[in-house]
């Protein structure tokens, strides 16, 4: 999978000098007190499992209209899927809970027990169901191939040999576009690939016939066209749930055949494709209104204010708190590297190094992912707050240590001298002034993050970046709402710089 | 111990290396409660590395340091570490240290400079530890500068704020290491008068420095270092007609430069 953006970039420098006698008992003690801090961000509970209805989380992109979208008057999630799932969840008596993320996070959301269920056209293939339980098929499509309307020697799978294909990671269509011998260019969702394929910087696309026809009755896109089928397979897509729940997949089963037997499917099926796409015979003709059919000023207007509510819940909150954490980690870093006790320094070194040497997002994914595999579920709020914590205790810890470095010797000899011990030294007199030394630098910290925390979206954050994603991916409006949400980030760095002034003259006010 | 306790200061066999160099020998000294002693010798021979360990800024290797009922004898420290920190803080506690570079805390004004240590270490009640720092400051010719940030005073000013600072601890004996090095020729009298002054009042003194005029006048005990031992010691007399050749050299070569 491929991913635009990277982690934060190189910002402490370093600066060697006289070290600091440190008492073992004092500094273990502030490390206990990090990880009390730490501990506030302890799992989170599994969800309560009510007697009466189960509560089941149900995994959907919430970008992929017409299946499972934002409805662009009511911003409520809405889809195809969606109203599947959500008659499968009445009828078997489940209290659904929609969680929304990225498709390539979706499988090891559910593989690390964040979820209960896929609900977003999952196509059923050999590999899939070798890890996987699926229910009984809710949707049969085929495959198109989409290309740009002015090529004309792409029509059929054999013609993509050696061309270029843009294709999610994780979907089926990516294996049938490579198995046709196309090189595979990795993308996030559906939209930004036909983005590619329209600028010319892809050759094709494959993907369902559903989904293209929702796309560019929506978009209005001239600049694309579907070439062509993707052979005569016909697909099937289904609920996907882990090999640990057969009762579930067995209660949406059941409940499927309810649903198709009293015609509720076929209702919900006319409604969005004109077709019972949920009989194997009915994916052939399909005919698909837009799901959003507002204008590029309109979409802008519509998504100011969640972007605007994405920033007051979810950017800001995430990046103070981040930044709080990441302060007290830092400090005790940076003591801990000017400890005369070597484990400790070691022990700092070795965090530092690899804080610095990783990329921010490889280091968020290990928190939210990768921890929640070995049973360490964290809310995402918390997850992200972490590995921005962690990753932002990193950077200052050595802009923080050569602060201290640029206090005079003379300081903490003064200070001795008067009788104070070590803490007394560093909280009254030495860490006083390395403050005034470290505002500049951590100020530039404090921005980075700000913008990092648009990498929170990829791990479920509602932050601002995640709302402008989500109405991207159903309009299609990536330069406006991108430019948008741009310009969201810029005023808020911009405010946060204008309290630099004052705080540094505030720090400065002894020096004549 | 039998040393008579008459004597506020007792150092011996003090001996102290960085590295390979061996800065102090053996050192070997006393001075009397309200007495001045001065150090002097030429450069690397040891004199401040004597007056930092009487404040256990430096950690002699071995020897004895007792001021008035605390001491700490560095060949056999206490083993308990807790043990040796409250010894340390005790034998700081009976001194005052005045710096060469003053080493005021530039974040503090100069009343806030006097009062950090009687308030943050010694506990005592901030009022009074105001109203006694501004005696202090009265003391040192600075009353009305009590607001003034140490960047916003001149170097004479601020190294009789680092008097007043040291004093502000009543400590028994005062410390100084060069305390007009640093200056401009025109402000070292303003600091020196200062000194005198304390020196009158019965002040116990330490003082490391190379004016060799103002020591003569001031001296009840003059100590020259050489190479890590003392040289010579004696009265006042030391300064004017030593008995060693290299201390003679030594004045000699001082008062041509002064």
């Amino acid at each position: 999978m491929r991913r635009p953006r990277e982690g934060a970039t190189g910002r402490a420098r370093d600066a060697s000098g006289y070290r600091i006698g440190v008492r073992a008992s004092r500094l273990l003690l502030l490390a206990a007190a990090c990880g009390v801090l730490l501990g506030l961000f302890g799992p989170v509970a599994e969800p309560a499992r009510a007697d009466s209805e189960r509560v089941v989380r149900v995994g959907t992109e919430g970008v992929y209209p017409p299946f499972t979208y934002r409805d662009p008057d009511t911003n409520e999630l809405t889809g195809f899927d969606v109203e599947v799932v959500r008659a499968i969840g009445e009828e078997a008596g489940w209290d659904v809970q929609f969680v929304e993320a990225p498709f390539d996070s979706l499988f090891p959301a559910l593989d690390s027990g964040r979820l209960d269920v896929i609900a977003n056209q999952v196509t059923i293939n050999d590999e899939r169901k070798a890890r996987y339980l699926f229910s009984t098929p809710y949707t049969y499509s085929h495959g198109v191939i989409v290309t740009a309307v002015d090529t004309d020697d792409i029509t059929t799978l054999a013609d993509l040999k050696g061309r270029t294909a843009a294709q999610t990671a994780s979907s089926n269509w990516a294996q049938v576009a490579k198995d046709a011998g196309a090189k595979v260019k990795y993308v996030q969702d559906f939209g930004p690939g036909v983005a590619l394929v329209a600028q010319g910087r892809v050759d094709a696309i494959v993907n369902d016939n559903i989904a293209v026809l929702d796309y560019l009755a929506t978009s209005g896109n001239d600049q694309v066209k579907i070439a062509g089928d993707a052979g005569d397979e016909v697909l099937e897509q289904a609920l996907a749930f882990t090999k640990d729940e057969p009762e579930l997949r067995d209660e949406a089963d059941a409940a499927i055949q309810r649903l198709t037997d009293d015609g509720t499917l076929a209702r919900i099926s006319e409604k969005y494709f004109g077709a019972d796409v949920t009989q194997r015979e009915g994916s052939t003709d399909v005919a698909v209104g837009a799901s959003d059919a507002r204008s590029r000023w309109e979409v802008l207007q519509d998504t100011a204010w969640p972007m605007f509510r994405g920033m007051l819940k979810g950017t800001i909150p995430l990046t103070l708190v981040s930044f709080a954490a990441g302060l007290v980690i830092a400090v005790a870093a940076a003591l801990a590297r000017l400890s005369s006790i070597r484990p400790l320094d070691w022990l700092a070194r070795v965090y530092i190094s690899i804080i610095r040497g990783t990329p921010l997002l490889v280091q968020l994914f290990i928190v939210f992912f990768g921890l929640g595999q070995i049973g360490i579920k964290l809310d995402p709020f918390v997850a992200a707050c972490i590995a921005f914590s962690l990753n932002v205790g990193g950077y200052a810890a050595e802009i923080v240590r050569a602060s201290i470095l640029s206090v005079p010797r003379g300081q903490y000899e003064a200070a001795t001298s008067i009788g104070m011990d070590y803490w007394q030294s560093m909280r009254r007199i030495v860490l006083p002034q390395a403050t005034r030394i470290a505002v500049p630098p951590l100020s530039n910290t404090l921005l980075s993050l700000i913008k990092d925390s648009a990498l929170a979206s990829l791990v479920l954050v509602p932050e601002l970046f995640r709302e402008a994603q989500i109405t991207a991916a159903n309009t299609f409006e990536y330069l406006p709402l991108y430019t948008m949400a741009a310009l969201y980030y810029w005023v808020l760095c911009y405010l946060v710089s204008l309290a630099q002034g004052p705080l540094e003259r505030r720090l400065s006010r002894h020096l004549a | 111990m039998n040393t008579p306790m008459s004597d506020l200061i007792e150092v011996r066999g003090l001996t102290k290396s960085f590295g390979e160099h061996r800065v102090l020998k053996g050192v070997d000294f006393t001075a009397a409660a309200g007495t001045v002693t001065v150090l002097l010798g030429p450069s690397g021979s040891g004199k401040t590395t004597v007056l930092r360990s009487l404040n256990v800024l430096e950690t002699p290797d071995a020897g004895l340091v007792r001021i008035s009922d605390a001491s700490i004898d560095f060949s056999d420290p206490p083993a308990d570490k807790s043990a040796y920190r409250r010894a340390v803080k005790a034998l700081r506690m009976r001194s005052g240290m005045v710096f060469q570079a003053h080493n005021l805390f530039p974040h503090k004004t100069v009343l806030g400079n006097l009062v950090e240590g009687p308030v943050q270490v010694q506990g005592r009640d901030p009022e009074e530890a105001m109203s006694a720092a501004r005696e202090l400051l009265a003391q040192v010719g600075l009353a009305g500068r009590e607001d003034a940030y140490p960047g916003q005073l001149s170097g004479g000013q601020q190294q009789r704020v680092g008097i007043a600072r040291a004093l502000a601890l009543r400590p028994e004996v005062l410390l100084l290491d060069e305390p007009t090095s640093a200056l401009d020729p025109e402000l070292v009298g303003e600091v020196l008068a200062v000194i005198r002054d304390l020196a009158a009042e019965g002040q116990t003194l330490v003082i490391v420095t190379h004016e060799v005029r103002f020591a003569r006048d001031v001296a009840d005990q003059a100590l020259f270092l050489d190479e890590g031992v003392v040289a010579e010691r004696g009265g006042a007399e030391v300064l004017t007609d030593p008995r060693e050749e290299r201390t003679r050299r030594f004045l000699q070569r001082v008062l041509d430069a002064g």
